[in-house]
């Protein structure tokens, strides 16, 4: 929440706004993940299977628990040239202090040394309706490559990657949109580390 | 958090919500000395503010001059349209790029974008400062103020409606014409009692209670089975609404209507901005929201992309794109919204206006005395 002191006048005299003490945090102190939305090829297995009505997407980040990192809803499962919009942001406290472990588990991935970590893993989840009494299922994965980010120093406004299926992860079964800021945060956190590395 | 509502006077705060340009575009409020708002109008990327005072202030993007500042410099601040301050402004409507205002006195200023003549001046020329569309006369009264993508639209107190600019999509109500660059008469025969301009669709109610859509007719956001979409260049009775209209609210690709008893919605809401649930991401036909059947709705708006409802206890339900905030449910951390979501940061204030734009919102709200005690209990 942010913290207000005194009421002050603006220029004009005739408007108040109250000001805020609260500074934004600097952008090599945090980053924001969207999932942006969501579309299957019309050829793909997961379009004919019936049992699959609605779907979530899903990330997993360091301490972070899911109910914060998953979709809040399932949304209808997409048809054959359409897209679904999640539009699901959010802002990961990386703060140099409070946040070393998040900020270490970045860094392992940069390095991707362990294939398995050198990248964001989403995960596409279908959910049954209420009335049914199943599991929820994966449908799906989509991988974001973060050292791409650091290197080029830029931010992803909006990225399409291949979700693949978990039977078969050569074959792209669909595409989910993502938009990452991070660019400043993964530079500040490689910097920072390779230093420590040096120096030790 | 406490704090931050405390110093909200009594005669309450405009917030600020998404992509304004006000305070950096993170959520906040600003207040009048001794004035207070009585109309609220969002465009695509600006904002007008019109007060009891009568007095109009603009912020916002101003690459067209919408802003009526002299200037195409982005404004951050709501700032007083000092030129039009003997004029006694009644109501603001803002398009994507422009601005229409009336007065007291039955006048209609103008400015900003003018491509397709929806400043209504007579030519297709942009202005940076409120020019005067000389159609309009004392003795019409205006009543309501509307402005889509680049049309324009006045209601006047008899139930005569005036449009002008873009017809591209049969939008202004003329059948064989591009654009008009001055005020038409659109009739159907029976007085008017409401009308709203979407970025390229258009809506009005006679005062029977009838629901009229015209222009683009992609994605069922007329509401009109497919049969008649042929004319959808001329007005159309809306069929599928057993009950008397009261208000009709349209946005970019969607259409939200207020009866006496619920909340219609139809076109495109791929976003949520139907409010139908996470299954209809499209429909033609007039649905009703069964999400807010309990709530007794008073007021709507529609942004391009979002819904507000306001209730008669002034409580303020939002649905759709949440990207930037504009949905006013967060400060960081945003979503779409599938169904209408209670805004629990207004549960202290009582809501009494709200104006939803391309990327922002804007709400008017008085502090909700008595509940204080309860709600810091929250805390
Ligand atoms: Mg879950
Ligand atoms: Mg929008």
């Amino acid at each position: 929440a942010s913290e207000v002191s005194e009421a002050q006048t603006t220029d004009s005299d005739e408007i108040v706004t109250p000001v805020s003490q609260k500074c934004p945090k600097a952008k090599s102190e945090k980053m924001c993940i969207e999932i942006v939305s969501l579309a299957f090829n019309p050829e793909a297995e997961v379009m004919y299977d019936e049992n699959i009505k609605q779907v979530y997407v899903e990330y997993k980040f360091y301490d972070l628990p899911l109910s914060e990192t998953e979709t809040p809803v399932s949304l209808r499962k997409p048809r054959a040239g359409e897209e679904i919009h999640f539009h699901f942001s959010k802002v990961i406290d990386l703060d140099p202090l409070e946040q070393k472990g998040r900020r270490q588990f970045l860094f392992a991935m940069l390095k991707g040394q362990d294939p398995e970590q050198g990248h964001l893993k989403f995960t596409v989840v279908s959910e049954p309706m209420d009335e049914e009494k199943k599991e929820c299922q994966e449908v799906g994965y989509a991988y974001l490559e973060l050292w791409q980010i650091m290197e080029s120093g830029r931010d992803i406004p909006e990225q399409e990657l291949d979700i693949v299926s978990p039977e078969d992860r050569a074959t792209p079964i669909g595409r989910l949109k993502v938009s990452l800021q991070a660019a400043a945060a993964l530079h500040a956190i490689y910097k920072e580390m390779t230093e420590d590395f040096f120096m030790t | 958090m406490e704090e931050h509502e405390k110093v909200v006077p009594d005669s309450g705060a405009v917030f600020t919500l998404g992509k304004t340009r006000f305070a950096e575009n993170i959520p906040s409020k600003f207040w009048f000395k001794n004035d207070i708002p009585i109309c609220l109008a969002c465009g695509d990327e600006h904002t007008a503010v019109v007060t009891g005072n009568n007095k109009l202030y603009m912020f916002g993007s101003n690459n067209w001059g919408q802003l009526g500042l002299g200037s195409e410099s982005p404004v951050s601040k709501p700032t007083c349209i000092k030129a039009l301050k003997p004029e006694k402004v009644k109501f603001a409507a803002c398009g994507r790029t422009h601005t229409i205002v009336a007065t007291e006195g039955g006048k209609v200023y103008a400015t900003g974008g003018n491509s397709e003549g929806q400043l209504g001046l007579g030519d297709d020329e942009d202005r940076n400062t409120f020019h005067r569309i000389k159609f309009f006369t004392s003795q019409h009264k205006i009543k309501q103020l509307s402005a889509g993508s680049s049309s324009s639209a006045a209601l006047t107190e008899d139930g005569e409606l005036f449009m002008w600019g873009d017809n591209s999509e049969g939008q202004i109500g003329l059948k064989n014409i591009d654009n008009v660059c001055v005020p038409h008469q659109v009739t159907i025969g029976k007085p008017i009692s409401w009308v709203s301009c979407g970025y390229y669709h258009s809506a009005f109610i006679t005062t029977e209670g009838e629901l009229y859509t015209f222009g683009e007719p992609e994605s069922g956001k007329l509401g009109l089975p497919s049969k008649l979409l042929i004319n959808h260049r001329i007005p159309q009775l809306v069929p599928g609404i057993p009950e008397k209209v009261i208000q009709v609210a349209c946005g970019g690709g969607h259409t939200v209507v207020l009866t006496e008893n619920a909340v219609y919605t139809f076109g495109l809401g791929q976003f949520g901005q139907l409010g139908l649930g996470t299954f209809i991401f499209e429909t033609s036909e007039p649905t009703v929201i069964e999400h807010i059947k309990d709530q007794k709705i008073s007021y709507i708006s529609c942004g391009e992309n979002h819904t507000a409802l306001i209730t008669d206890t002034g409580l303020i339900y939002t649905f759709g794109d949440g990207r930037h905030g504009k949905l006013g449910l967060g400060l960081e951390n945003f979503t779409n919204q599938f169904v209408p979501t209670l805004c629990c940061s207004f549960r202290r204030f009582i809501v009494q206006l709200v104006a939803c734009g391309g990327c922002h919102m804007l709400v008017f709200a008085t502090p909700r005395l008595g509940v204080v005690e309860e709600l810091e209990l929250d805390e």
